[in-house]
């Protein structure tokens, strides 16, 4: 392979080489452009970060925020109060500091909205927005009045000169994101946006998820406001008002601006449209209403221009990929006998004597006037595997909610090992070591399965790690992306992942929903491998008897949110009373 | 102060409307209209257009609240058609995209400068201890409560209202169930599109009125209708008639003046912080 090919394939080098060439292509521009464009080049390059920042609030976290401009003015207003008071440290260090005031504005605008959906932060930014807006235009911006003028940093003060700067600024924070977006809290934003209690489930904080998606967001938006200010040399509340910020909200989601490149194109539209038209001789407010009509369209159709081009691309590239017949081909085949039984027994003895790992005691749960759980006890020796069966509306589900810390008004208590898990918030237990799978699908489906578990062991498996754990349950390589993987899988991806963050108890909610007759004999085998292989005990929940048989040393039977019989297999298994929840009383006759 | 809260109670009673029809399609509609007081600022401009072209003022009103009701019927119809089963924010987005839409086709339509409107119930309608209560103050907090009243009669005791609910709280069972979901749902954007615009038609003469200022009157009513929670209707009403007079007794003291832009904006986090006092997750399982 020649080297420049190695360079672009490599996933850690190829963003630095784009950034360059990215750069390179600026500079020419900065040399070319005539005159009159270099001015629009550099607000088309300002919006472009305006919108990046916008991108992982919107794109990413899935999060409804309409004050992008007035974090922007947050920027403005500290790169023009710092001029006037010609701070220390000049243009590039206020511009910083405009970034970090507006990520702390960001923090405090978030936190109310966070715990609620979208829309609450919708109402709240609208509401930033316009009171910034009204405060704004009576103070106006620091030395406004006077006619203070911004200075431009050293060697970039033409305009030309100063475009190239902000070329420089945004190819960093673009690398910056792409890097943000590919880490843990880019894993993090995007299963937000999916579903909360999944990524509380991963032993990540939704707050702190939503909280950093935003104040990275504003940040970004600071800096492209001190850009602005730098770029007009005075600023003015005209430029950063709520309806402006409206569009550009609009905008994000037409391009689709958590995609890097689309993030540029809708700059270049933010300045192409109303240029257009002034051209035409149409007036410009026909740009906002032409950007009104694309995001109704967008948002109606639930697509951006962005992820249809992405969309095409792949679909040409595994179009190619499989005329070269290299579709892998992934599932869970059972091993043989003898492989099994060898697995069995060369798996690493514990010999320790049996502790109790999670123990359960005195736990109810009641919904207004239904008592759901009825004080339940259950233990879970380590290195076991334990079934929880019963008939719908046992109060299953209800159980593992409340010991996974969904329920917080439970009584009773719940131990992991030495630590009480009582009152712990979700993501706190996931940490301490009790992970869990759904019932539902809660696999984001914007991931690849490779980061999903980088995500789910919040970093801890390793390359190979994860290989392994992957190719041990049969699911796809690390490189598909979820979304092309069946659901029936995308379970199995979940136990995988769950399984690489080496969790202490691990609580299987209905594994096997979805799986051919085929794959639950080979799960079933996979799960007695589990404890001895990867130290983690499990506790399953599942309807399959032959599944629960298999597999678990003791069952207890719940039936109407009591524990019905508890105890080893063959016990449980026969008692008339387990007998007569599953079958009804006429078949016992 | 009196006099301040007084004056100030106009204001309330436009954002007591807004708040109950927000809180009506938050309801019944899964929607946060944030183009809702776009809509009457939309029909509200085409009127004071109307009668600028010497059509009498009564026909132009009534020509501009038609507008209204049919613009909204186009954006709820847009909504209903496409996304049926998406979640409220992505309906919410929409909105959104439409109220950007609307305020810069005014600008196109109307000009960028403020209108004026002649007044629909000019003059002052009684005094009390000295202080004016003028026609349009008694005719907004009225209205308000009429709505609210309304929407609470209509809902419970009849069998639209019934079958309102059902399609709030179930959609696809109530249309297996024969209940027509999509006209339903347009027909509560046509109705709370009309109230809307009678609302800002009647009260645009006394209000800063150019097409941002009354489009994000929607603000305001947000604060009130979080107050009930988007849920109920009578809180919304109290909501909006009290942060209409807390605006206006502030108006009196000219040191306030930038505090008094923060007040709705205050009152939204406040309001959000209590309603989420309890562990909320966005899915029941």
């Amino acid at each position: 392979m020649p080297l420049v090919d190695r360079v672009f394939r490599s996933r850690r080098l190829s963003p630095f080489v784009y950034g360059a060439l990215a750069l390179l292509v600026f500079l020419a521009l900065g040399a070319l452009l005539p005159n009159y464009l270099v001015y629009l080049a550099i607000t088309a390059i300002v919006a472009t970060i305006a919108l990046i920042g916008l991108g992982i609030v919107t794109g990413t976290a899935g999060m409804i925020a309409l004050c992008q401009l007035t974090f922007a003015a947050v920027g403005a207003w500290i790169v023009s109060l710092f001029t006037v008071l010609q701070v220390p440290g000049g243009y590039l260090l206020w511009l910083v500091a405009g970034g970090v005031v507006a990520g702390l504005a960001g923090v405090v605008i978030g936190l109310p909205a966070l715990r609620l959906r979208g829309v609450n932060l919708a109402v709240v930014t609208l509401g930033f927005a316009a009171a910034a807006d009204a405060t704004l235009l009576k103070t106006q911006f620091p030395g406004a009045p006077q006619g203070t003028k911004v200075p431009r940093p050293e060697g970039f003060t033409d305009d030309r000169g100063f475009f190239v700067f902000c070329a420089i600024v945004l190819v960093v924070i673009a690398v910056a994101v792409h890097f943000l977006q590919k880490s843990r809290f880019g894993s993090g934003w995007r299963s937000v946006a999916f579903s909360e209690r999944g990524t509380a489930s991963a032993g990540t904080s939704v707050r702190l998820s939503k909280l950093s998606a935003f104040a990275v967001s504003a940040a970004i938006a600071g800096i492209a406001g001190g850009l602005i200010a730098g770029q007009v040399g005075t600023a003015y509340p005209a430029g950063f008002n709520t309806i402006q910020s409206l569009a550009l909200y609009v905008l994000a989601i037409v391009s689709g601006s958590y995609l890097l490149e689309m993030a540029l194109f809708g700059g270049i539209l933010w300045v192409l449209i109303p240029e257009l038209l002034k051209r035409l001789g149409i007036p410009q407010d026909w740009g906002f209403v032409v950007f009104g009509a694309l995001g109704i369209q967008a948002l109606t159709t639930n697509s951006n221009l962005g992820q249809d081009l992405r969309n095409a691309v792949t679909r040409r590239r595994r179009r190619r990929l499989q005329a070269a017949g290299a579709a892998a081909e992934s599932g869970l085949v059972p091993l043989g006998e003898e492989d099994f039984a060898t697995a069995l027994t060369t798996a690493p003895a514990h010999g320790r004597a049996p502790r109790a790992l999670l123990t359960v005691s005195g736990l109810s749960v009641t919904f207004g006037q239904v008592q759901a759980l009825q004080n339940v006890d259950l233990t879970v020796e380590e290195g076991t595997i334990v079934g929880l069966i019963g008939p719908n509306g046992a109060g299953k589900s209800t159980f593992v909610d409340a010991i996974a810390g969904f329920l917080p008004q439970h009584e009773g208590t719940v131990r992991l090992g030495d630590d009480a898990l009582d009152g712990l918030p979700p993501h706190r237990r996931a940490r301490l070591g009790l992970r869990r799978t759904f019932q539902q699908d809660r696999v984001p489906p914007s991931l690849t399965v490779g980061d999903f578990v980088t995500f789910i062991s919040r970093g801890r498996a390793t390359v190979a790690e994860t290989a392994e754990v992957l190719e041990f349950l049969g699911c796809p390589p690390a490189a598909t992306r979820i979304s092309n993987v069946d659901v029936g899988t995308r379970r199995l991806v979940e136990v995988a992942a769950n399984l690489a963050a080496k969790p202490r108890l691990l609580v299987l909610d209905e594994p096997a929903a979805g799986l051919s007759h085929e794959e639950h004999v080979a799960f079933g085998q996979r799960l007695r491998l589990i404890p001895a292989r990867y130290g983690t005990s499990i506790l399953i929940i599942e309807h399959d008897l032959d599944l629960v048989r298999s597999v678990c040393g003791s069952i207890t039977v719940l039936n109407f949110g009591e524990v019905l019989a508890s105890g080893d297999q063959e016990t449980v298994m026969n008692d008339p009373e387990v007998l007569k929840a599953y079958m009804g009383e006429t078949e016992m006759l | 102060m009196l006099q301040g809260a007084l004056a100030g109670l106009a204001a309330g009673g436009v954002y007591a409307v807004v708040a109950v029809c927000l809180t009506l399609m938050a309801q019944l509609v899964k929607v946060i209209n944030f183009s809702q007081a776009a809509i009457g600022m939309f029909g509200a401009f085409i009127a004071v257009t109307f009668a600028d072209a010497h059509v009498p003022q009564w026909l132009a009103v009534m020509l501009g609240i038609l507008c209204g009701v049919v613009l909204s019927g186009v954006i709820g119809w847009i909504i209903a058609t496409w996304l049926p089963e998406a979640s409220i924010s992505a309906r919410s987005a929409v909105t959104v995209a439409s109220l950007l839409l609307l305020i810069s086709m005014s600008y196109i339509l109307f000009g960028t400068k403020p209108k004026t409107f002649r007044a629909v119930f000019p003059g002052p309608a009684f005094e009390v201890g000295g202080v004016v209560v003028s026609q349009v103050t008694v005719v907004m907090v009225v209205l308000a409560v009429a709505v609210a009243i309304a929407a609470k009669i209509v809902l419970s005791k009849t069998g639209v209202g019934t079958s309102l609910r059902a399609i709030a709280d179930r959609p696809v069972a109530a249309e297996l169930m024969g209940v027509p979901v999509k006209p339903f749902a347009i027909g509560v954007w046509l109705v709370t599109g009309l109230i809307v615009a009678v609302a800002i038609a009647i009260v645009a003469p006394t209000q800063t009125s150019d097409a941002a200022s009354l489009s994000l009157l929607v603000i305001p009513a947000s604060a009130a209708a979080l107050l009930g929670g988007f849920r109920r209707l009578d809180l919304a009403v109290i909501g909006g008639l009290a942060l209409g007079m807390i605006q206006g007794a502030t108006a009196q003291f000219p040191e306030l003046s930038l505090v008094r832009d923060w007040i709705p904006l205050v009152l939204i986090v406040v309001f959000l912080l209590w309603n989420q006092r309890k562990e909320v997750w966005d899915a029941a399982r």
